[in-house]
This record gives structure tokens, sequence and C-alpha cells, in this order.
């Protein structure tokens, strides 16, 4: 019970810290001498002159808490983010106070220090902040927070909240496009289908039934027209595989294993795009056959998070090694 | 108008109001106030249009500090004053070597201090209106100053911000909660000690008619004075009519005639000891007898006297102690600025008090006199049967007989008292007081001539008694065996009520005059713990249920309040959920207007494509237009994203860019 009412208080009384600007300071001496003249003199007027500048002080507080009060930030970040290129990063801030405006609110990014400044927020309304950051390399990276604070009404005092939206994003390796400098791989060669047969879901090719063909692959209308019994033969899933597979742990030299991380992640973008079914292969880390922005997502998030194992360790093998596909290696060391 | 103008226009009238103020306090003069406002428009206006090189202002800097330390040391009467100079000069200077939004409002703000030096020595009402001006333009300039330096810091390109009525709202919105603030705290900041360090102002006023010595025909010269003397608050039992008539307020008595002057003579004075409730016991126990309280608001007069209605006991004076001679006459060691006590006096009973012989010599005591006075006395009494009917006699045959004027001329060389009684047979209060004095004295009957104030003006907006300086007065008093000392007023002058002209509209200044010293100027810890006693009071004696007659309240009003004040209580907190309807910041309309011609050449953006996405696809449809559009793409993120506003060179170049892709259009539209 205790405990709930403390929450409670705590929602109806967020945490604020408050600095004196320069003026606020001026403000705060000023304040301090001449109560101590009107305490020494004990002229009435100069306690009446104490208490404005007092008053000014409280309703200042109060008149900027209005401001602070009740505005509700939401993080906007992107579904990619990649090491060394910029990501657009934002806030979306929303006043939901029903009569009072947020005036002169400024935000402050402590990922990059910078401050924008909102002049009105009414109320209920929204507004979208947005900014550009570049993480220089992979892996979980937190997300510093922003944090809202004005000086709103009066310039006297700095009004601060506590930092929010503080988070953990992941990023991926950097990529580069693929050009002439990785022959043998180039989209239009490597992407043209090794068509066989197989258990996959395109059509390869009809022919007669045969004994022990499975009943549910007969073409009916195809039968009906020839009037012969015909089967459909099925394209091989992995027709048109890529395996990347990442030669070496990676580490001896961070710097070979950051480029080899890359190289990797860069290719799997490629091909992916291109429509390519990718696998990914590794020490300490395995990723099975897939193809389009799920399988990105888990082979960037593979790459992103991968460590170099301790020990040397052999690349991983699956249930799919046997699957016919072109294996692009990678060197990490 | 923009911020920044009006930011100055706020710190010009803030000046004027320090001025104001200063001149208010008689600090400065009229001429002064006039030329410094005359200076800050016209200099500000210059310095705005010239925009001198810093080396003037440089040079002005030096000026001032050479002169301020000239005037401090040399030309100043006290310090004080040069110090008030200097800090007018201070202020012209800041505003006049103003280059930046700060600069002004430092100018405007140092006129608080203004503020601090009028309050160091003024403590008139005008004070309040002074206040109340500095509070708005104060809290007007500072969220002026605020919004211009937020825009600057925002968006320094950014020129031209105005003044909406958002921030009119606000100042005056901030400048009445301030008001509300300060009043409150001003009633409860706790008075922890007395003045150590007096800043009252010195006592300029000297009257005559309240010291130690008066000649005859002085409080004549005040009665055409109608500045106001003091102001007197009777208790409401003691406004009877047989109380209050014939009422007044005694200053300063006067045993020793010389023939022209009366005086003080060797009397004995003697601090006055405090009681057990702290206040000054002035006659010991009260005498039994109809006791009349009174508080006064004495304005400074110059006088060390204290007034009050005859026979005082007890003495309620604010940090300070009070000596009273053997005559009765109370007094403070130094005459201050303003006073404020409360007396409480005997005025009616018998006081059985007997004279010693010196005391009695002291009272009987006549200058050298012709016979003509003692033996007027003698006729006038004749056939009266006792000291009171004597006096009685001597009091009313100078009242029927005499007239008053305060035309005082002399005409003969006799003495003043044979030429009033026996030749003009017309004077003022002091010809009167002194004439019946000596005549009771000449038939053996003690007697002391008393300065002071008639009753005065009843004041119905306040409920207190006006007195002016032309209410100053003088009468006699005459002692009694088995009476003790009596009041005699031989003067046929009337009443001060009777002579006032003063409007209903001036009364009810004067009357917001007295709460304004009451309240603000003479708050005190003893009305701050006479505050929380009746609040307490009120708040535990509040027990409607206990009260016969009173079960309505406790059936119904008592529930009904409760249940009004629960239904207040939760809409209050059903009004803090947002009911709000989402609103995303608007499409500025110079990108409406680029995707309306993009979209007659057939370029519309996609659902899923971002503004930075559609600008690239443009380009990459039309590379004449890559540039432009990609400029306008930006604009928009900035603005509508960003928070941010467009200068007017930005501005200008985004029109610029839409013209062209308009232009463009029409050319393709043409071929």
């Amino acid at each position: 019970m205790s405990r709930r009412l403390l929450g409670l208080l705590r929602a109806r009384r967020p945490r604020r810290t408050i600095y004196p600007t320069r003026e606020g300071w001026w403000c705060l001496l000023a304040a301090v001498g001449l109560g101590f003249t009107a305490i020494n003199s004990g002229n009435n007027l100069l306690y009446l002159l104490e208490s404005m500048l007092l008053g000014l002080v409280i309703v200042s507080g109060v008149l900027s808490e209005q401001s602070l009060r009740r505005l509700q930030l939401s993080a906007l970040a992107p579904d990619e983010i990649y090491a060394g290129r910029p990501a657009v990063l934002g806030v979306r801030i929303l006043n939901a106070k029903r009569r009072i405006p947020a005036r002169w609110i400024v935000l402050e990014i402590v990922e990059t220090g910078r401050v924008i400044t909102l002049p009105w927020v009414g109320p209920g309304a929204e507004r979208m902040v947005t900014w550009e950051h570049t993480f220089p390399a992979r892996g979980r990276r937190s997300l510093r927070g922003v944090r809202l604070r004005t000086r709103f009404p009066f310039g006297l005092f700095i009004k601060s909240g506590p930092v929010q939206l503080q988070d953990e994003v992941l990023v991926f390796p950097a990529t580069e496009p693929l050009g002439a400098e990785r022959p043998g791989v180039a989209p239009g060669e490597d992407a043209t289908p090794i068509r066989r047969r197989g258990r996959g879901d395109d059509l390869h090719n009809l022919r007669e039934y045969r004994d022990g063909d499975d009943p549910r692959l007969i073409h009916w209308r195809v039968s009906a027209k020839t009037g012969t019994t015909m089967v459909r033969e099925l394209q091989a899933e992995a027709a048109t595989d890529v395996r990347i597979v990442l030669r070496g742990t990676g580490a001896r030299d961070s710097v070979t294993l950051e480029r080899g991380l890359s190289r990797a992640a860069s290719l799997a973008v490629h091909f992916l795009r291109a429509g390519v079914a990718v696998s990914l292969r590794g020490p300490a880390v395995n990723v099975v056959r897939g193809r389009g922005r799920e399988q990105a997502r888990r082979i960037l998030t593979a790459l992103a998070l991968y460590t170099p194992p301790i020990g040397s360790a052999a690349p991983g093998r699956t249930e799919s090694d046997d699957a016919p596909a072109r294996e692009l290696a990678v060197e990490l060391d | 108008m923009t911020a920044t103008r009006a930011l100055r226009l706020t710190a010009q009238t803030l000046v004027a109001v320090g001025m104001v103020a200063l001149w208010a306090a008689e600090l400065v003069g009229a001429g002064a106030v006039i030329l410094v406002i005359a200076i800050i428009v016209v200099g500000g206006w210059w310095h705005e249009r010239a925009r001198p090189a810093p080396v003037v202002d440089r040079v002005l800097t030096v000026a001032v500090a050479a002169f301020a330390l000239f005037d401090v040391l040399y030309l100043a009467e006290r310090v004080f004053d040069g110090l008030v100079r200097l800090l007018i000069l201070l202020v012209l200077l800041r505003f006049l070597t103003a280059r930046r939004p700060r600069d002004i409002r430092d100018a405007g703000l140092l006129t608080f201090f203004m503020l601090v030096a009028s309050a160091a020595v003024s403590l008139g009402v005008g004070f309040s209106f002074v206040l109340v001006a500095f509070l708005v333009a104060g809290t007007g300039l500072l969220v002026l100053a605020h919004e211009v330096t937020e825009a600057e810091r925002a968006s320094p390109t950014t020129g031209g911000l105005g003044v909406g009525r958002g921030v009119v709202a606000l100042s005056l919105g901030g400048a009445a909660a301030t008001l509300v603030v300060t009043l409150a705290l001003f009633f409860v900041i706790p008075r922890i000690g007395e003045s150590t360090l007096a800043l009252g102002s010195p006592t300029r006023r000297q009257v005559v008619g309240f010291s130690d010595r008066v000649e005859l025909g002085m409080i004549g010269e005040l009665e055409l004075d109608a500045t106001v003397a003091m102001r007197v608050r009777v208790d409401e039992e003691s406004l009877a009519a047989d109380v209050i008539n014939g009422l007044r307020w005694r200053g300063v008595a006067l045993d020793h005639f010389d023939g022209r002057a009366w005086t003080a003579g060797r009397r004995r004075r003697v601090p006055v000891g405090r009681g057990p409730s702290g206040a000054l016991e002035i006659g010991g126990t009260p005498s039994p007898g109809r006791t009349v309280s009174q508080e006064f608001f004495l304005e400074p007069i110059g006088t060390d006297a204290l007034f009050a209605a005859p026979r005082a006991v007890r003495l309620t004076l604010r940090g300070g102690f009070a000596v009273v001679d053997d005559m009765g006459a109370i007094s403070v060691p130094v005459p201050v600025a303003r006073l404020q006590y409360t007396v409480e006096s005997v005025v009616a009973g018998k006081f059985p008090e007997r004279l010693g012989a010196v005391v009695l010599r002291r009272h009987l005591q006549l200058p050298p006199l012709g016979p003509r006075i003692p033996a007027l006395a003698r006729e006038v009494t004749a056939g009266t049967r006792g000291p009171t009917a004597a006096a009685i006699a001597l009091t009313s045959y100078l009242q029927r007989q005499y007239r008053y004027t305060l035309d005082l001329r002399r005409t003969t060389d006799l003495e003043p008292l044979e030429e009033f009684l026996f030749v003009r047979r017309s004077g003022n209060c002091e010809y009167f007081a002194s004439a019946l004095a000596v005549m009771l004295r000449s038939l053996g009957i003690p007697a002391r001539v008393v300065t002071g104030f008639q009753l005065g003006e009843w004041n119905p907006y306040g409920e207190y008694f006006l007195v002016r300086m032309a209410d100053a007065h003088a009468w006699v008093e005459a002692f009694i065996e088995g009476a003790g000392w009596i009041t005699l007023d031989p003067s046929p002058r009337g009443s001060g009520a009777a002579r006032s002209s003063w409007s209903g509209a001036s009364l009810y200044l004067d009357a917001l005059r007295l709460r304004w010293h009451r309240y603000i100027v003479s708050w005190s810890r003893q009305d701050q713990m006479r505050a929380a006693a009746s609040l307490r009071q009120a708040a535990v004696g509040w027990t409607p249920w206990r009260r016969p007659g009173r079960d309505w309240e406790v059936r119904w009003a008592l529930p009904l309040a409760a249940v009004v004040a629960g239904g207040s209580a939760w809409l209050l907190w059903r009004s803090r959920v947002p009911r709000v309807a989402v609103r995303s910041a608007p499409v500025p309309e110079f990108y409406r207007r680029a995707l309306r011609v993009l979209a007659r050449r057939g370029l519309r953006p996609r659902q899923d494509e971002t503004a930075r996405e559609f600008a690239g696809r443009v380009g990459a449809t039309a590379p004449t237009d890559a540039v432009g559009f990609a400029r306008v793409t930006a604009a928009y993120e900035a603005v509508r994203f960003g928070a941010t506003t467009l200068g007017l060179d930005e501005r200008a170049a985004v029109d610029a860019c839409v013209g062209a892709l308009v232009r463009r259009r029409r050319r393709l539209s043409t071929a």
C-alpha cells in the first residue's frame, strides 16, 4: 500500500532538477541581500519587495512545471541501423494536457549533446523531432536518451525532467555495394538459378506417372487433356543457394574481423536483394538457408552479435550442409 | 510590434516607474524624472539608429564612473543620495549602451534597486501603486526577454518574433499570480527581529507647539495647515457619544508661564516600566472608571510627544520605550518617521490624588501681572462656591465674552495676556488657555496648559478619526481636590469635524492610506501572532454541531458540502485524464504547393515513400529539378520535424525553388 502510495506520489510529482541561470543567480542573490536588509531594518516595504522576489521565484516554478507536465515522449528508431551509416532517430512529443500549452520546451539529446527547441506545443498536439546519428561500430549499442528542460517563463531557472527513452539498439555491420572487385559473384552471373529436380515449391517439369510417385503430384488438368496421367516435377529449393562461410575466428585482429564481417554482411544483403537464398556458417554461428528481409535480419543480427569464440572452432554443421549451394568464403583472420 | 521593440518599450516603462518611485520618496525632483525619461527615449532611439562605435560606450562608462566617485565623495549631502544618483546613471548607461536584448533586460531589472532605495525612505501608499506597476512591467520584461532569447537560441537567423496575445496574457497572468503570492508571503514571513540599522526616513517636518516651550500664538500658525497629523482608532464601545464627545488627544503639559510663553518647568521624567503583559504601564494600576482604548498612527510631525486621551494608563509601543513626566505627558527619546502605538486611558471616574508642596507651587506659579487680571478672575467667580464652580464660571465667561480669531496682531504695548483680556478681546486657543490658567492660579487653583489635538474628523470608510495639523489645540487642566485634574477648554473654537471640507473620495483615499500603513508598513510579529491566534480560535470555535438551533447544518449542510467537495475532487481528477485529439504538425504551404506542381507532371509521392526518397525519385526523373526540390524537401523536413522556423533568406530561397518548379511545368505544358 505504502509502495503504491509512493508510486502515485512520484507520478504526481515527477523528479525535476532545477538550476538557476545567470539571471536566476542574481535574483537569488538580490533576495538574500534584501532579506538580510529587511530583517535588519524591520522595514516592511523591504519585506514586501523580498516577498515579491520570492513570489516571482515561486510563480516561475509553478508555470515551468505546468509547461513540462504531461509531455509524453515516444522513441522513433529505424528497424535497421548499419555501422558507419547515418541513422535517423527521433522522438514524438505529445502534450497530453487539455488546456495548457507547453512553451519553449528544449529537447536535449544526451547522445549528441544537441538541443532542439520547441517554441509551442499546443494542448493535445504532437510534434516529431528527428536527428541523424552515426554509430561507429556494430553490436548492441545503448541510446543515452533524451531530456526535456525549459527556462520558461522568466528565464530565471532551468527546470529539467529525468532522462527518458534510454534504450538499446542493434547495429548491423557496415555494408558496402559489391561491384567488380568481387569476381564470380556478380549478380547477373551468380543469381542464375541452378535448375534441378527437388522437393521445392516451384514447377520444374511434367512427366508421365510412374509407380511410386506421390498421387498428390498428379496434374489433373494436363492429364485430362493428354489422356495420360502426368505428374509435376518440382524444382529443388537449393537451386539458387549461396552459403557464406566464415573462415577463421577473427580473434587475432579486430580490424580484419570487422572487415570480414562487413564483407559477409555486404554479400548477404547483395544476394538476398537479388532473391537468392542465403545461409551463413561460421565458428559459433549458423543461420540456415532462407530468403527475403527476415533472412537478411537473421544473418545481419548474427553478424552484429558475433564474438570470436574462445579457442579454435570449426564451422558448424547442420542438416542443410549437404544441400547444394555456392560457397563464398570470407576470411576473418 | 516585434518582441525586441516591445522589450525596449517595457524596459523604458520600468525605468519610468523606478524614477517615479524615487520621486515619490523625494529622492529626486520631478525635473530629474522627466530628464531621465527623455534620455532613455531619445538616447535609445539614437543608439538604435546610429549604432555608435564601442569606444563611445567605453567613454560613457568611464565618465559615469568618474562622476559617481566625485559625487559620492564631494557633491552628495549623504552617501545614500550619491548612491541613488549612481544607480540612475548605471541604468541610463546600461540602456544607452545596450547592443543585445539581454542588455536591455538588465537595464530594466536594475530599476528594481530604485524601488529598494525608495522603500528605504518612503512609507506612503503611493508605493503600492508603484509596486503594482513595477510588477506588471517587470513580469512583462522577463517574459519578453525570455521569448527573445529563446528564439535567438533556437534559430539565430529568425528575425522579427512578434508579440502575440499569449505573451501579453502570460505577462499579466504572471504578474497577478506573483502579486497574490507576494501578499501571502508578506503576511507570513516571520518578523524575527527588530531594527538594528535604521533605514527610516529622517523627520523632515518640524512643527511648533508640541515642545517644551510654546509661545503665545504658535499653535495658531498650525490652524491653517490641512496636513494629516495622525489617525486614531477608538474601540467600538467608546464610540458612544457620551464618551467620545469632548475627547482630546493630549500631548505636552506646560506648567511655567513667563507672560509670553509656556514652558515645562522642573518636571521629573521617568522611563515607563513594562508590565507583565509587555505593555508599558504608565499610571500603575488602572483607576476604576471607563477605559478607552485608542490606536494611533502618528505621522512624522517632528515631535517626540505621544498623544493620547487624558489619564493614559497603559501604552503599547512596538520595539521601543517611552518616558513619562510628572504631568502625565508621554514622549519617546527620539522622534522617528512614523509611530504606531496603542494607549488605554481612563476617561471617567474620580481620582482622589494629592499634590505635593513642590508640585503645588509649580502649578500656582504666576508671572508678574498687573492687578487687572486677578481682579477680573475674582469678579467673574464672585458668588461661586468651591473651586470647581469657579473654574467652570471662568471657562464659561471666556467662551461667551471673547471671540476666537487667528488674527493675532498686537496693537498695544501691554503684556499679551492683558491685551487679550482687556483690549483685543479675541485670540486663539493659547490665549484662551493661558488666560484661564492664569486666572485660576490667581484664585489659588492649580492649573496648567496642555497642547495637543482636537478629536478630528470621523472617517466612515476607515472608521477612525482623521486628525490634521489644523486640529492642534491648547486647553487647561485644573486640579480640583477630590476630583483630580479636570479638563477645561475655554476656547470657543469649533471642532475639526465641523470645519471639514474633505470630499468622500479624499476620505476614502485616506482610509486606503491607513490600511496601507496598518497592514503593510506596520505589520509586525505581534500582528502575525494575533492573526494566527484568531485563525486558530476560528477553527477551533467552529463547532456548529454544538450550537443550539443549528441542527440543519449537521443534518444537511455538512453532508451536502462533503458531497460537493467529493464531486469536485472527482471532476478535477477526471479532467486530468487526457482526452486529447492527436494532431500532427501541419505540412508547410510551400511543400504542399511544390507537391501540387509535381503532381501535375505525374510525380506523386507513394504512400510508403519518405519525403527524401521522393526527392530522390524526382531527381532521377527530372534532373533539372533535382537541386531545387531537394532544397524544398530539406526545408520541409526542418520545419515539420525539426521544430524550426525558416529565416527570411531561407524562406525566399525556398519560394524561389518552388517558383522555378512552377515555371518549368508551364514551359512543359506549353511545349
